[in-house]
């Protein structure tokens, strides 16, 4: 057979593409629920981590099953407020159901433009004082960063803080995922309510309680981070001055 | 075992490994070293793409259409690192995030589109699946002893385990931040192919 020919080529070429892609979307379904769950179990532990419930490393090595029970019977409440610090409805806590707002990226965007946003609240309890984790997302370097905040029951004072980032530059901008003592740093700094910005990172010595040191040599990342932050904190002020 | 068969296995391993002698996948080798886990998955999953993609177009060769080859290598190659990346990312997900970017960019590997070229596209299929694999390990051995040294004096830990003692660190010892980081990774690979060139006198320019 002519193996050269415009017929066959075609032929073949379009034969391979729809096998190959027919396989790829077979493994794809077949997989996801499992990768779903390693997503879900991820982002439950950078709450986990961000509340300083366990380290980063603990929850890596206690397994997706584990990371959910630790979730189900650390947290007290969970619900979902509007720009206006309402609350819209409440979020599954149950560890066979739990439920998270997944979607940063929409309500990221919904944020700066002004529109109605559905922000979550996870409300954790440890020593018998309540623990606010609230999320933030925003544009990094190179794409996403995001993480999350944990306040103590003031309302302004961190316990800490988690992030996480798609493709930063190892060992600079990845510091914010990497370095623990960049994020220890939030511990004991207080959002400023009353000012604006409501919390910045900032170039050499951090002066204010509101105020932490960027990484050296990640000027952008520490800017789209400081960005997230404020932004996500400016939505979800009017609900902690209600509190 | 005939003689063609040994020498199509040991070759890539040492006289011609894709990374000191051909200087292929110098990238990744670079990046995905800091550690010996993430070292080590890379090597497997390289090992992985290279032999299944040869075995696949090997089978294929007599049937590809001379004009299109390169689309269909890298349809082939692209379905295997995709299946790689999912079921990495169903089954060692904190691994995945680690090596990140760089498991899609197996494709982009020189060795694994290399071998195709020089050898799969000309050969039986068990002879090509064993090039294919071979270059992984070749491949795999220089990152491992690449990240070995890289995670001893970088972070002084082998497999995420210290193995430098906290007596040492006491007595003053400190962690060397440049290894951590890519350049010297490349110093590191410069003195492994400085060392090769050494035993084996062929491979030095006149």
């Amino acid at each position: 057979m002519n193996t050269n020919s415009n017929v066959y080529t075609v032929i073949y070429s379009t034969l391979i593409v729809v096998l190959v892609a027919a396989l790829l979307a077979f493994v794809a379904m077949t997989l996801k629920p499992r990768q779903d769950a390693n997503i879900k179990a991820e982002t439950i532990s950078q709450m986990l981590c961000a509340a300083q419930f366990y380290t980063k490393d603990e929850c890596s090595a206690m397994g997706n099953d584990k990371v959910l029970e630790a979730y189900a019977s650390n947290i007290r409440r969970a619900f979902l407020i509007d720009e206006k610090g309402d609350s819209l409805r409440a979020l599954n806590t149950d560890v066979k159901n739990i439920e998270l707002q997944d979607g940063l990226k929409a309500q990221n965007a919904a944020i700066r433009k002004g529109k109605s946003a559905q922000l979550p609240v996870y409300i954790f309890g440890k020593d018998g004082r309540e623990i606010t984790v609230i999320p933030c997302y925003g544009a990094g370097l190179w794409g996403p960063v995001w993480g999350y905040l944990a306040f103590a029951d003031d309302a302004k004072t961190f316990v800490g803080a988690y992030f996480d980032h798609e493709s930063e530059t190892p060992g600079l901008g990845a510091k914010i995922k990497d370095d623990p003592d960049f994020r220890a740093q939030f511990v004991g700094k207080q959002a400023d309510w009353a000012s604006s910005p409501v919390f910045a990172i900032v170039k050499g010595g951090a002066a204010k309680a509101s105020e932490i040191d960027a990484i050296t040599g990640a000027t952008m990342t520490s800017k789209g981070l400081g960005t997230a932050v404020n932004t996500w904190l400016e939505a979800y002020k009017p609900y902690f001055q209600k509190k | 075992m005939n003689a063609n068969l040994k020498e199509t296995i040991l070759n890539p391993i040492f006289k011609g490994n894709p990374i000191t002698v051909l200087v292929l996948g110098i990238c990744s080798s670079l990046a995905v070293t800091v550690e010996m886990k993430g070292a080590l998955v890379m090597a497997l999953s390289v090992i992985i793409v290279t032999g299944v993609s040869s075995l696949i177009l090997s089978l294929l060769r007599n049937t590809i259409p001379n004009r299109v080859r390169i689309i269909v290598q890298l349809v082939v190659v692209a379905m295997m690192v995709i299946l790689v990346d999912q079921v990495l990312k169903a089954f060692a997900y904190s691994i995945d995030k680690q090596l990140s970017v760089y498991i899609g960019l197996i494709i982009t590997n020189c060795i694994v589109m290399g071998r195709i070229e020089a050898f799969a596209l000309g050969n039986k299929p068990i002879p090509s699946l064993l090039d294919g694999l071979a270059n992984g390990v070749g491949y795999g051995l220089i990152l491992i002893v690449v990240a070995f040294f890289r995670e001893l004096f970088g972070s002084g830990t082998l497999f995420g385990v210290q193995v430098i003692p906290n007596a040492l660190y006491e007595a003053g010892y400190v962690n060397n931040g440049l290894v951590i980081l890519p350049p010297m990774a490349l110093i590191l690979i410069g003195v492994i192919i400085w060392i090769q060139r050494g035993i084996q006198k062929d491979l030095q320019e006149k």
